[in-house]
């Protein structure tokens, strides 16, 4: 394409004119709709910017409480504890949740598999408060499940097992589903080779339907883990204590103020921005083969 | 070898019903049947990925109905290739062979020389989603072979091929079956490759085995009007059994009498099955000849096919020859040019009923 030389542009020692980046920006042609499209798609991205912004203004400007507020052991304590009890959750739900995604992505369409999935997606649509109800009328120590829970020592009420199944209730559709749109995705026909050359159900399950599967699998996990340490209704409902961040931010609102609550969030903002960061960079390749495909 | 007895079995909508056929020890056995009939169903079914719900399968006289893959000695192919896509070509190969308890090193040695022979040395470390079509194909067919399978099971292997890579195949697959004495069971819905490599076959429509056989007498002498349009016989007429000599029949197709070699009856429906490079074209007047078949027609259309030419005569019924380009050069046919068609009794086949 013939393009008119400007001052800036830069021609390089074949002869070949090398335009700014400003200028390779302008030859790109948006039509109207996706304008339109990106307009009507800033405003929800600019509520969010505008919120980050907002409170990383007012923070930033009292760097001293801020560095108080997040070096507090009852702050780091509160994150590491919501970070541990998601992680344990997400443990959980790849060890009990993989299995049923599997099923759900093999087996025929019936009414039975209709059923389960309905049962899956549940927590989805129920108000927390009522999963956080659910969870609590279960594993409470007069509980179907907590009272012989609780004659073996395990105690879910304002405990880290209770929070943990909290947790585990309202995030396992997050990481069933995605994991089985991930298993859907494996053709079935290479589990059919993988059986002809010698593989059982379980080894071809290893080896070639749950490797092509990773990159859902930590997806799954991701937005699994991301869902459980946001949880706040239905984690206080059967375990108030010990606080986890959400517990935490509550509690200084209602007993100190904005001004405290406010930095603990900020520093949570921070800190969860960077762990899903790190975890980003850290599995970038995952489930990629080939950097030409 | 393997033998399927009364097989029926249902997938959702689809079933096959009441399968029986044998495959020998070294057969180049070809499964045909138009899209959807239930093919690569009774492909999978043979290698143990179906269940049948009625019949017994057997495979060297041992019944072997719920016998799962991984223990059947039988390996496949699928038309996608069904590579996997996050390990090397390498290790692709050596999958079946790991399975076997080999260790990784071990098997990549094992499998060296048979990617030397194949021709993919030089693709060893790639993924498969940089490879060709071709290249797919024979590193499919290597990690097939790599096991030593007793059956090599393959659905539909040229049909994502070009032209020349189909060819150079065709020759790795004949090669294979006569070198390496396998058991080769294909899955296709073209005639050329049944023509080309068949030594038995079945043709499958709807989920009904309708004919078994040896390939050439599947092909030529069909049992029933169906198996003929599927295996491509050009000429099918219908008509009735007007008169019959000891075996010496003559039948009346629309108002045109043929003779033709049945033991059906006078007055019995007969189909007449006449392939088009048995149909005899010459122009000008026929010289006299043992042809017992003999009429006049002009040409309506000539259908170029590479080296070779269709041509469409209207005798009365409409009939179709095959030609060289050549031939139909040198008598300069065309449409609209009268000609006289012959056709050997022995070259009818009748199909009764």
């Amino acid at each position: 394409m013939k393009t008119e030389t400007l001052p800036g542009d830069i021609r390089r020692g074949d002869g070949e004119i090398v335009l700014p980046w400003w200028r390779q920006q302008k030859r790109q042609h948006i039509d109207g709709c996706t304008l339109w499209f990106c307009i009507m798609g800033a405003a929800i991205v600019g509520i969010t910017v505008l919120a980050l912004a907002n409170i990383a203004m007012t923070e930033l400007a009292d760097p001293v409480h801020l560095l108080e507020v997040a070096a507090s052991s009852e702050v780091l304590g509160s994150i590491l504890l919501t970070f541990g009890a998601g992680a344990s959750a997400v443990l959980l739900l790849l060890l009990f949740g993989t299995p049923l995604a599997y099923v759900l992505a093999r087996s025929r369409p019936s009414r039975f598999k209709g059923f389960v999935e309905s049962i899956v997606d549940i927590p989805l649509i129920l108000p927390h408060t009522v999963a956080g109800l659910l969870v609590y009328l279960l594993f409470m120590r007069r509980g179907w499940l907590g009272a012989p829970l609780s004659d073996i020592g395990i105690a879910f009420e304002d405990a880290f097992p209770g929070t943990v199944v909290a947790m585990l209730f309202v995030a396992s559709p997050f990481f069933i589903n995605t994991m089985r749109e991930g298993f859907e995705k494996v053709p079935v026909h290479l589990e059919n080779v993988a059986r002809t050359l010698g593989a059982g159900t379980f080894t071809t399950f290893r080896t070639v339907t749950l490797p092509l599967s990773l990159r859902h699998m930590y997806n799954g996990a991701i937005f699994a883990w991301g869902r459980a340490i946001g949880e706040f209704a239905g984690v206080i409902m059967i375990a108030y204590y010990p606080f986890i961040i959400s517990t935490l931010i509550y509690y200084s609102f209602t007993t100190d103020g904005i001004h405290t609550s406010r930095s603990i969030a900020f520093v949570v903002i921070v800190v969860s921005l960077a762990v899903f960061y790190l975890l980003r960079r850290m599995t970038r390749h995952l489930g990629r083969y080939d950097d030409r495909v | 070898m393997i033998a399927f007895d009364h097989i029926s079995l249902s997938l959702g909508t689809f079933s096959l019903k009441d399968v029986s056929l044998t495959i020998n020890r070294g057969d180049y056995y070809f499964i045909v049947g138009p899209s959807g009939a239930g093919k690569t169903v009774l492909l999978e079914a043979i290698a143990g990925l179906h269940r049948p719900e009625r019949g017994r399968v057997l495979l060297r006289g041992e019944e072997i109905t719920a016998l799962p893959p991984e223990k059947r000695g039988i390996a496949l192919v699928y038309q996608d290739y069904s590579l996997f896509p996050h390990m090397t070509v390498i290790d692709n190969v050596g999958y079946g062979l790991r399975m076997r308890g080999m260790g990784k090193r071990e098997a990549r040695g094992e499998v060296a020389g048979l990617l030397e022979e194949f021709g993919i040395s030089y693709i060893a470390d790639r993924y498969p989603a940089t490879l060709s079509g071709g290249e797919q194909q024979r590193v499919a067919l290597a990690r097939a072979v790599a096991g030593k399978p007793d059956i090599l099971l393959l659905d539909e292997p040229l049909s994502a091929l070009d032209p020349v890579t189909q060819e150079k195949f065709i020759h790795d697959l004949q090669r294979l079956h006569r070198e390496n004495g396998i058991t080769i069971v294909q899955v296709s819905h073209s005639r050329r490759e049944a023509h080309l490599l068949a030594t038995r076959m079945a043709v499958i429509i709807d989920g009904t085995l309708v004919d078994e056989g040896r390939a050439d007498v599947v092909l030529n002498t069909p049992r029933s009007r169906q198996v003929a349009t599927f295996v491509g016989i050009e000429n099918i007429l219908d008509g009735r059994v007007a008169a019959n000599d000891g075996g010496h029949a003559t039948v009346d197709v629309g108002g045109h009498a043929f003779e033709a070699v049945t033991d059906a009856a006078a007055g019995e429906e007969v189909t007449l099955c006449i392939r088009a490079d048995d149909v005899v074209l010459g122009v000008g007047d026929g010289r006299r000849s043992s042809t017992r078949n003999t009429m006049a027609g002009t040409i309506t259309r000539i259908v170029e096919n590479g080296p070779v030419a269709e041509v469409k005569v209207n005798c009365g019924v409409d009939l179709t020859a095959v030609l060289t380009r050549r031939s139909v050069q040198d008598l300069h046919l065309a449409p609209g040019t009268p000609v006289t068609l012959s056709i050997k009794v022995t070259a009818i086949h009748v199909i009764r009923g």
